[in-house]
């Protein structure tokens, strides 16, 4: 991983990937490298297969055809447990168990590998800090939790591990605009703060473009632009790319 | 809690093991076959013979093949049933030496008659008879009116209705199978004209009824007899002695009067057994509580085994269901089978493996037990969002632990309510257990249907209703104490 000095500097890359679901493409044919300590949003409209993406790098879905290399390395299922615990996920909603508390949610793995309680309460409290969960809020259980609260415990519990790379899935897909709005400022911060490789799926370009640098954008499993937004704006690969860059630029002269 | 089950387990266990008597007796479920029984094992007791007498074990199947497996050692049988339904390539009016040469390479050996003919009959209320003007069986092939209500085992029996009607060209349709111990009174409210009947029972004066004449000799001779393993011979001659002295002594009408005794003044069998031997009846010496306490722990023993069984076995069924989806379906696929065997039938098909008294009983059980379990086991983990289940996998948890600690706590309370109804029915199903010899609260509600005496069938009836509302009010505070509390929130918006 990025931390190793002789590391590739790559820390994903697919290769030719192919992913179908019966007759529908998820993945056609992709190769995209996603550099170590950058930060990408992938986009597209629902069922592009930009979740996809992110799962065949978790090993959570294995592609057809075609290879995955992590640091350099081809995933095998093998290394995949070993692969996930370096990897922080969230995914829209949070993906909180309901039967345990925040704190019982971000145990489960340090518990497991055999952190003590403390260190792993320690740790809990210094990711509270830095994404402003109130206090009192760990020994919540999820329903009890407001959306915003439960999206940060998601997001702490990716980073519990303190992890090389952060793979999101519209993350703040189910929250409400403003609350939308204010976890969008902080998650951009924890990201500049912590300098580690995010990969963020959304399908709302300004979010996107908050967020990272580097744009991609899918549609029915290929790739349509990789990019900066100026060359989404400026030089189109395809007039999809301009459809889709029109469609959110409508919305958001209208919110601002 | 596992190990709790395990002592639980043991402790009933142990009085199982402590029984083993020398020589044992079967009776089947009939009042008469009952007053045998006890008739042999006092006059047994008289000669200073420990032999215990396992009563009402069900029809002529359960108790043939519990001789033949050595789980009885002898019982009252008839020579009709031995030559129409136990033994092959016998001529339907064997005399007895022909049954002794029959049955030996059986292993089985036969008595002489006891003295008296229980044979089939037909039997109709005279008053009815009178107005349709029948006397004998012939006369029934012009009245295709009349509805007949047949004891199951007569129905299905190849001496019973096939022969009969096919001998006298009967035209009825209406034909309703009854147990035999309620189609008396069937018969005495009307609701059906003619039912089957032994001629010695007791009720034919009592009920003003006529047996119709058998003009074409269907009926075979039922020459009461015991039957009893040849082993005896040599294990307890004595016994055999006392079977055999008890030959010659039983008039018909003896019979009827012993079987009046029993079932119109409420006697028990053992007092007129006694009675008619000129000997001490020995009563079985509790009280209502003592017999209430024993078959509790009877009926607990049956439903804890099969329960705790099932439920060791049925989770992890259930778990590899939701695995796989192609051994999901035919892991549901079977258990739902089991559910379909009607539950006599389940508790008969144990014999053959676990003889008869509370194993074959707790096999039927267990078999019952699985399916509520595996089902709600699968659709607990199934249930469970697949987006919850890529959340652990994706937090690079080992599969076990995400069972474990994900995965069968979200799905528990659907697991406990499976196995909540899996005891329900098992308190309720164990009753049955009573026909094969495994005791419980079954038993008196057998005896009671089969003397007509609604309060010994509710000795048994309101001890298991209550036994089953205590397991479910037990399982309903296990679910609340086991669901974890974050599940019994509901979401914050």
């Amino acid at each position: 991983m990025p931390t190793t000095p002789n590391a590739s500097p790559e820390a994903f890359e697919l290769r030719g990937v192919s992913k179908r679901y019966g007759a529908i493409a998820a993945l056609d044919n992709v190769s995209l490298r996603f550099p170590t300590g950058g930060n990408t949003a992938l986009i597209g409209s629902s069922g592009s297969g930009k979740s996809t993406l992110l799962r065949v790098l978790l090993g959570l879905e294995w592609p057809d055809s075609g290879e995955i290399r992590v640091d350099g390395a081809v995933l095998e299922p093998a290394h995949v447990l070993a692969l996930r615990r370096r990897v922080g996920y969230v995914i829209q909603e949070g993906g909180l168990f309901p039967h345990l508390t925040a704190l019982g949610n971000l145990a489960l793995l340090p518990h497991h590998l055999g952190w003590s309680r403390d260190r792993i309460r320690q740790r809990a409290e210094e990711l509270a800090t830095l994404t402003h969960l109130p206090p009192g809020a760990l020994e919540r259980y999820p329903a009890e939790l407001s959306g915003g609260q439960r999206q940060r415990v998601a997001l702490m519990r990716g980073l519990m591990l303190n992890p090389d790379a952060l793979l999101m899935d519209e993350p703040l897909g189910a929250l409400d605009p403003i609350v939308r709005h204010e976890l969008q400022d902080e998650l951009k911060a924890i990201f500049d703060q912590l300098g580690k490789t995010v990969i963020v799926v959304t399908h709302d370009m300004a979010e996107a473009a908050w967020f990272a640098d580097r744009l991609v954008l899918m549609r029915n499993g290929k790739v349509v632009q990789d990019g900066r937004l100026d060359d989404f704006c400026q030089r189109p690969a395809d007039p999809f790319v301009t459809r889709f860059v029109r469609a959110q630029r409508t919305l958001r002269g209208v919110s601002s | 809690m596992k190990r709790a089950w395990l002592v639980v387990t043991m402790v009933l266990l142990m009085p199982f093991c402590a029984h083993a008597t020398p020589v044992r007796i079967g009776s089947k479920q009939f009042t008469e076959s009952v007053i045998l029984g006890e008739m042999a094992r006092l006059a047994a007791r008289q000669q200073g013979m420990p032999v215990a007498h396992q009563r009402e074990l069900g029809g002529t199947a359960i108790l043939w093949s519990a001789l033949q497996h050595g789980d009885i050692d002898a019982y009252p049988e008839y020579t009709g049933t031995l030559t129409h339904e136990l033994l092959k390539n016998v001529a339907p009016d064997a005399d007895i030496p022909t049954l002794r040469a029959a049955l030996k390479p059986l292993g089985v050996g036969i008595t002489d008659s006891l003295g008296f003919d229980d044979t089939y009959a037909i039997g109709m209320r005279e008053d009815r008879a009178a107005q349709l003007g029948i006397r004998r069986l012939s006369d029934l092939a012009a009245h295709p009116e009349v509805r007949l209500g047949f004891s199951n085992e007569f129905m299905a029996r190849g001496d019973g209705w096939p022969g009969l009607r096919q001998r006298y060209g009967m035209p009825q349709t209406q034909v309703r199978g009854l147990d035999h111990a309620l189609s008396y009174r069937a018969l005495a409210s009307g609701a059906v004209d003619a039912i089957d009947l032994y001629s010695t029972d007791a009720e034919i004066p009592y009920y003003r009824l006529r047996t119709l004449d058998d003009d074409r000799h269907y009926f075979p001779h039922y020459e009461a007899v015991f039957v009893y393993r040849l082993d005896l011979e040599h294990r307890s001659p004595a016994f055999v002695d006392v079977l055999k002295k008890l030959t010659g002594r039983i008039s018909a009408d003896a019979m009827r009067q012993l079987n009046a005794m029993v079932k119109l003044h409420g006697e028990k069998e053992t007092l007129a057994a006694a009675d008619f031997l000129g000997v001490q009846p020995d009563g079985d010496g509790a009280n209502l509580w003592g017999r209430l306490w024993r078959r509790t722990l009877e009926h607990l023993r049956l439903v804890l085994i099969s329960l705790t069984a099932a439920v060791v076995i049925a989770i992890p069924l259930g778990v590899r269901a939701a695995r796989t989806k192609r051994l999901g379906h035919l892991i549901m696929a079977l258990s739902g089978v089991l559910q379909t065997i009607p539950s006599l039938a389940m508790f008969v098909f144990m014999i053959p493996f676990f003889g008869i008294g509370t194993w074959p009983a707790i096999a039927a059980l267990f078999l019952y037990s699985l399916l509520p379990i595996v089902r709600n086991t699968y659709a607990g983990l199934t249930g469970i969002p697949p987006d919850l289940r890529e959340s652990a996998a994706a937090l690079g948890l080992p599969r076990g632990v995400r069972l474990r600690r994900v995965e069968l706590p979200m799905a528990i309370r659907s697991i406990l309510a499976g196995i909540k109804t899996a005891a329900v029915i098992n308190v309720g199903t164990a009753t049955l257990g009573a026909l094969i010899g495994a005791g419980g609260y079954g038993q008196p509600i057998v005896t009671g249907i089969r003397l007509d005496d609604t309060g010994l069938i509710l000795e048994g009836a309101i001890p298991a209703a209550c036994m089953a509302l205590v397991v479910q009010g037990l399982f309903e505070g296990v679910e609340r104490w086991l669901t974890p509390r974050g599940m019994r929130l509901e979401a914050r918006q």
